[in-house]
Formats: structure tokens, C-alpha cells, sequence
């Protein structure tokens, strides 16, 4: 091989890559705006994004993904903890992460700050992103939930409690977070009366509660969820 | 040292190294806060988002600081003459430290552009793309009047105006997060797969060639091969970060098959390197700097080449993406590729600054096993981390802290071979920076 024949190799390889890379990008640039519901990019979530910036959130978290390591990815977090879960992080670290080895810093973010990035986080849920990631793809039930809902039974009870997030707190049998309580023998401590109670007004029953009221669940999903959580003994 | 300009870029040099220890101290810090618990008054106060903006930017900063350095020791040797403006060369150099300095204090009081990576806020983004303009006019114009261009000045200069050109994606503010992440990855993906490989693949050759005494014809042949390589695999090989950020699917198939085929010009470049060694025409006069160089080709083909491959495929990446497994591939493919060549770099030509021939490398040596072998291990030990991670929290479903608490013994053991790692880089950067003659052998 001659220094000629190397130099086309260059030019060739250099060439035909950047074709195909910038062909792509055009065609990326054209079908992003379905892919991401751009036409949901209210005013609203892009100050949203200002302000996840502005705090430099992603040099902890991940968000699609990328950023770093060191806490939980943000991208689904619309759709694991909701609204008031977002809100009591963000507006009270240091009682949020109270019990948690991993602390995150209290940024004194205002309350409209906060609400724009609610905002933000649930645009980002909407994102049809090839179902990432795997652990809140709602397509697949991770394997934990499947082995939680094999021991217990699919009761509808059950199926509220696994699809409403409140594992991302509470474990059962070892599978969920240490957020809050394991409640694999809350039955013995509580009737059914008294969980739907609380899980509606936590603060109400024990004033030191730190857990968000569920507001978004119906009445019924309610009944369930506390028929259910009070099976266990 | 030919030239009388070639002077300056010991100074890069001797900016560069402190700030690498500065570097590794903040990573420190990072990997204690993943395995202890820091008290939220120290988190309100100094968090691990301040700390990891310091520690990736001090990465960036030195390192380019080292390339600059190493563009400015060749360039006078390539063209055979003295750089165009030597005073241009200090003030860009000057102008460069003060604008790394101010964003490391306004990270630390909260100014900050909030990209991972490119955190520096846009009024010294402008100081930044000036200060690269003057650079780029300082080393084309001295190729230019000198006018006897060869492929190892070509690839120099075409690698620093692409890796400028990049950078300038990386500043407007992008409303939409899916089109924000797929131009960030226009300034880091291309720049460590594109530009920064072809600014490297250029001082390594330039200095492969002059320790080894192969002729230019054939390094120079080999070159715009392995280029060509970096190029071809590199460019649409960014397609691996588009998988899941909300880009259509056909992503999947570029980004996993370029990104296959990049392991192969690195491959390339380790077998033209052991082929020069064993066709070498000069003797070695200085084995720490050779043991820099070989090193430098096997840990670049381990950390970039094998460990990027490893979850470089959507079937894979679906659960690694995000995890402990990419750190451990950054670590190592960084500090194999990057790290190790501009010490190999600094080894080359920081006792030939100083008229030194052969210099005494009785400490260098420890500096050099210390940092590969801990470094290595730090790679390893980051990996089970990602591999459990992958498998807890992904594939098992369970939560994020629950996966912590299973790495974190591992993440702890990356804080020892840390401190390991720190001590081998003070021994180098002590020895680079007093470096003295090797006591005459008889």
C-alpha cells in the first residue's frame, strides 16, 4: 500500500461517515418534534428546564440517561412519584433524605421554580424514547413486581399498590425502596380503616409523617390498596 | 529543543500537571460521597454537583492544555521554523488559565450552565472560543509561512479547527432536552472519537517517529490509515448515544454498528506501534518515555477499545446505559487514551526543554505503574459496580438506593486505589517538574 492509496482510505472513510451521520441528523431534526411532543413545550416546561440547569441538577441525577451517577434518573420521575413526591424532595431535602445515607443539598429553589420543573419532568415522562429506562417501563413488569405479585396474588389491591409508585418507597419481601417503612407485616399494625387514612392524610394521623398525601388515588383504588396492605401478617 | 519558541510549551505543561492532582483530589471527594455518608450541612454546602463539574472540567482544562503545549513543541520541529507569535502563545495561555480558574470559584458559588460537561457559563464560553481562535491563527499561520506541509501538520491543525468548530454546539441554550442531549453529544462524542483521536493520533505518531527512527513515509502512510479508521467508525459511530433519547429507531442499527467497528483503528494503532519497535533504526535513549508510549497503546485499546465495545450494543446498553459501566469505561479509555499521551508527551519533551538528553527516570518508573495498575483497578472495581447496578435496579426492578447499597462496598474500594492513584501522580508530577540527567552509565 502506497502513502496515496493510505491518504483515499482517509478520505473515503471520512467522507462516506459523515454522509450517513448528516443524512440522519436531517431526517433526526424532522421526526423529533412527534418523537417528544414538541407541541407540548409550553413556556412553562422550558423555564422548567431553565431552572433544572440553573441548579445544576443533572451533575447528580441522570436525565434520558446521561449526567452523572450519583442519584436516581429523573426521567420517568413524573410518572414514579408524581407531582408531591417531586415537590418534597426538591422543597425539603434534608426531611426527605432523612433516613437516607445519600443526602441531596437543599438549593433554596423557589416554589415557582419548582412548579416549572414539575412541569419539565412531565414532559420528559412522554418522551418515546425506545421504552428507557427498563425499571420504569411500563410495557415490562421488572421482575421484582412479578415475584412480589407471584407470592401475594393478584388481588386488585395488589396492582394498585405495584402501578402507583408506592414501591418506590416502601419494599416488600425486599423488593422496593427504603424511602419509607417495609410493610410486609403492616396488617398487624394497622386495619384497613386506619391505612386509608393515612394514606389519604398522613399528617393528619401522625403529624410527624413524612410520606405526600395520595391524592390521585380514586376511592376505590383506596379501598383496595388498604384491603390489601392489611392482608399482610 | 531545535527552536527557541518550542520553550513555551513547557509552561502548558507545568500549568497542566497541578491541575491534574487537583483533579484527582475532587474525584476523591466523589467517590467518598458515594460510599459514605456526607452530612447535609457539607452536601448544602459543597455537593457532589459542584465537585464532579470541578472534576470533569479540570480534565478538559488540563488536558488541552496539554495538547496545546504538545502542538507548540512540534509544530517549530515540523515546519522547521519558530512559532509566528510567541507572545500570542503566552497570552492565549494566560488567558486560558484565568477562564478555567474563574469557572472552577463561580461553580463553587453556583454559576453554572447546567450540562453535565460543559457546565462553563456562556459569557466564558466567548473567552474560551477567542482564546481557541487565537490559537488556531497562531499554529496555522506558522504552517503557513513555513509552507512545507506534511500529514502529521495536516492532521494536527485539521483535528484543532474541527474540535473548535464542535465546541460551538455546545453553547446556545436548546429548549427541547431530546435536541439538547443530541448536540452535546456533537461536542464530547465527536470531540474524544474525532478530534481529540486525530489531534493525538498526530502527536503520537510525531513522536513515534522520532524515538524509534522510523522513516516518516511509513509512520506518515500509517497515519492517514488509522485516521481514516477513526473517522469512518467515530463520526457515525455518535449514533451509540442516540438509542434511547427519543430519536428514531434507526439509530440502533447505525449507532451499533459503526461503534462496533471502532475498536479497529485502535487495534491498528497498537500493531504499528510494536512493528515500529521492532523495526526501530535509533536506539532508545530513554525507556520511561518508550514504557509511556507502549502503555499508552494497550491501555487505549483496553479502555476505549474493549470496554466500549462491551456495551456499545442496544441489547446491552439497554440495561448498562446510565450505570457505574460507563464510568468504568470512561475512566480507563480517558486515561488511556488522553492521560497517558500527554504524559508520554510531557516524558518527551519536558527534559529536552530543559536540555536533558537522558534524563534519570529511578522515580518516574514507580509514577507510571502506580497510576496504570491503580487506575486499572479502579476501572475493574467501577465495572462490578455497573454490573450490579445493571442488574438490581434494571433488570431486577428493584430501587435505585437498594442497588447502591449493594455497590457500595465496591464504590468504597475505588476510594482506596484512588488514594493509591493520587500518590503515583504526585511522584510523576514531582519527578516531570525537577526532572534531572540520568547519572552517567559506563
Amino acid at each position: 500500500m502506497t502513502k496515496k492509496i493510505a491518504f483515499w482510505i482517509f478520505l473515503l472513510g471520512t467522507i462516506s461517515s459523515s454522509v450517513v451521520f448528516l443524512a440522519a441528523t436531517w431526517d433526526t431534526q424532522r421526526q423529533v418534534a412527534v418523537l417528544s411532543n414538541a407541541d407540548k413545550l409550553s413556556d412553562r416546561v422550558v423555564a422548567g428546564k431553565r431552572a433544572f440547569q440553573k441548579y445544576n441538577c443533572n451533575d447528580c441525577h441522570t436525565i434520558l440517561g446521561f449526567g452523572a451517577y450519583y442519584a436516581p434518573d429523573l426521567t420517568r420521575v413524573f410518572q414514579r412519584i408524581g407531582e408531591e413526591g417531586i415537590r418534597f424532595r426538591i422543597k425539603d431535602p434534608e426531611k426527605a433524605f432523612a433516613n437516607s445515607w445519600r443526602k441531596m443539598p437543599d438549593l433554596r429553589v423557589t416554589d415557582a421554580e419548582t412548579a416549572d420543573m414539575i412541569e419539565f419532568f412531565r414532559w420528559v415522562t412522554e418522551i418515546n424514547n425506545n421504552d428507557w429506562p427498563p425499571q420504569d417501563s411500563r410495557k415490562r413488569l421488572s421482575r421484582g413486581e412479578q415475584a412480589m405479585v407471584a407470592s401475594v396474588g393478584v388481588t386488585p389491591g395488589a396492582a394498585v399498590f405495584q402501578s402507583k409508585g408506592c414501591m418506590n418507597c416502601h419494599s416488600l419481601h425486599g423488593t422496593g425502596g427504603t424511602f419509607g417503612p417495609a410493610l410486609d407485616t403492616v396488617g398487624r399494625r394497622l386495619s384497613v380503616e386506619r391505612i386509608e387514612h393515612y394514606v389519604r392524610d398522613p399528617k393528619g394521623v401522625d403529624p410527624g409523617a413524612m410520606m405526600p398525601p395520595q391524592k390521585e388515588l380514586t376511592d376505590r383504588e383506596l379501598e383496595e390498596v388498604a384491603k390489601f396492605l392489611s392482608s399482610l401478617k | 529543543m531545535e527552536y527557541r519558541s518550542q520553550k513555551i510549551a513547557y509552561w502548558y505543561f507545568a500549568a497542566a500537571l497541578p491541575l491534574f492532582a487537583l483533579q484527582i483530589l475532587l474525584g476523591l471527594y466523589l467517590a467518598f460521597s458515594y460510599t459514605w455518608t456526607v452530612p447535609q450541612s457539607i452536601v448544602d454546602a459543597f455537593s457532589f454537583a459542584t465537585a464532579r463539574a470541578m472534576h470533569t472540567n479540570l480534565l478538559v482544562l488540563w488536558m488541552l492544555l496539554g495538547f496545546m503545549g504538545g502542538t507548540y513543541y512540534i509544530v517549530p520541529e515540523e515546519t522547521k521554523s519558530e512559532i509566528y507569535s510567541e507572545k500570542l502563545a503566552w497570552f492565549q495561555l494566560i488567558a486560558l488559565l484565568a477562564t478555567g480558574v474563574a469557572a472552577l470559584v463561580g461553580f463553587f458559588f453556583g454559576w453554572t450552565q447546567g450540562r453535565p460537561l460543559l457546565e462553563i457559563p456562556s459569557p466564558l464560553d466567548f473567552v474560551v472560543v477567542v482564546g481557541a481562535l487565537i490559537f488556531l491563527f497562531n499554529v496555522a499561520m506558522t504552517m503557513i509561512k513555513a509552507n512545507r506541509w506534511t500529514a502529521i501538520q495536516g492532521t494536527l491543525l485539521g483535528g484543532l479547527v474541527f474540535l473548535a468548530l464542535l465546541y460551538l454546539f455546545g453553547m446556545p441554550f436548546y429548549k427541547n432536552l431530546v435536541i439538547d442531549w443530541y448536540y452535546w453529544w456533537w461536542v464530547i462524542h465527536l470531540w474524544v472519537e474525532g478530534a481529540w483521536e486525530l489531534v493525538t493520533a498526530a502527536i503520537f505518531a510525531f513522536i513515534l517517529m522520532k524515538i524509534t527512527g522510523v522513516e516518516r513515509q511509513v509512520v506518515e502512510k500509517w497515519l492517514y490509515v488509522e485516521i481514516g479508521l477513526f473517522l469512518f467508525t467515530g463520526i457515525a459511530g455518535t449514533g451509540h448515544h442516540y438509542y434511547w433519547i427519543g430519536a428514531p429507531r434507526y439509530w440502533l442499527w447505525i449507532g451499533g454498528i459503526f461503534s462496533a467497528l471502532e475498536p479497529l483503528p485502535i487495534l491498528l494503532m497498537l500493531l504499528d506501534t510494536m512493528n515500529h519497535v521492532k523495526e526501530r533504526k535509533a536506539k532508545i535513549l530513554n525507556p520511561l518515555t518508550w514504557t509511556y508510549a507502549v502503555g499508552c497503546a494497550i491501555y487505549h485499546m483496553i479502555g476505549a477499545g474493549v470496554f466500549g465495545f462491551l456495551h456499545t450494543l442496544p441489547q446491552i446498553n439497554y440495561y448498562t446505559h446510565g450505570s457505574q459501566v460507563t464510568v468504568s469505561h470512561g475512566h480507563l479509555a480517558f486515561f488511556g487514551a488522553y492521560a497517558l499521551l500527554n504524559l508520554m508527551t510531557f516524558y518527551y519533551a519536558m527534559p529536552k526543554l530543559k536540555g536533558i538528553e537522558v534524563y534519570d527516570d529511578s522515580r518516574g518508573k514507580y509514577g507510571f505503574w502506580v497510576m496504570s495498575i491503580a487506575m486499572m483497578l479502579m476501572g475493574l472495581f467501577f465495572g462490578v459496580a455497573g454490573v450490579l447496578q445493571s442488574y438490581v435496579e434494571r433488570a431486577m426492578g428493584m430501587g435505585f438506593m437498594t442497588a447502591q447499597s449493594y455497590m457500595r462496598l465496591w464504590m468504597g474500594a475505588v476510594f482506596f486505589v484512588g488514594l493509591a492513584f493520587l500518590g503515583g501522580l504526585l511522584t510523576t508530577v514531582t519527578d516531570l517538574l525537577t526532572i534531572r540527567p540520568a547519572k552517567a552509565r559506563v
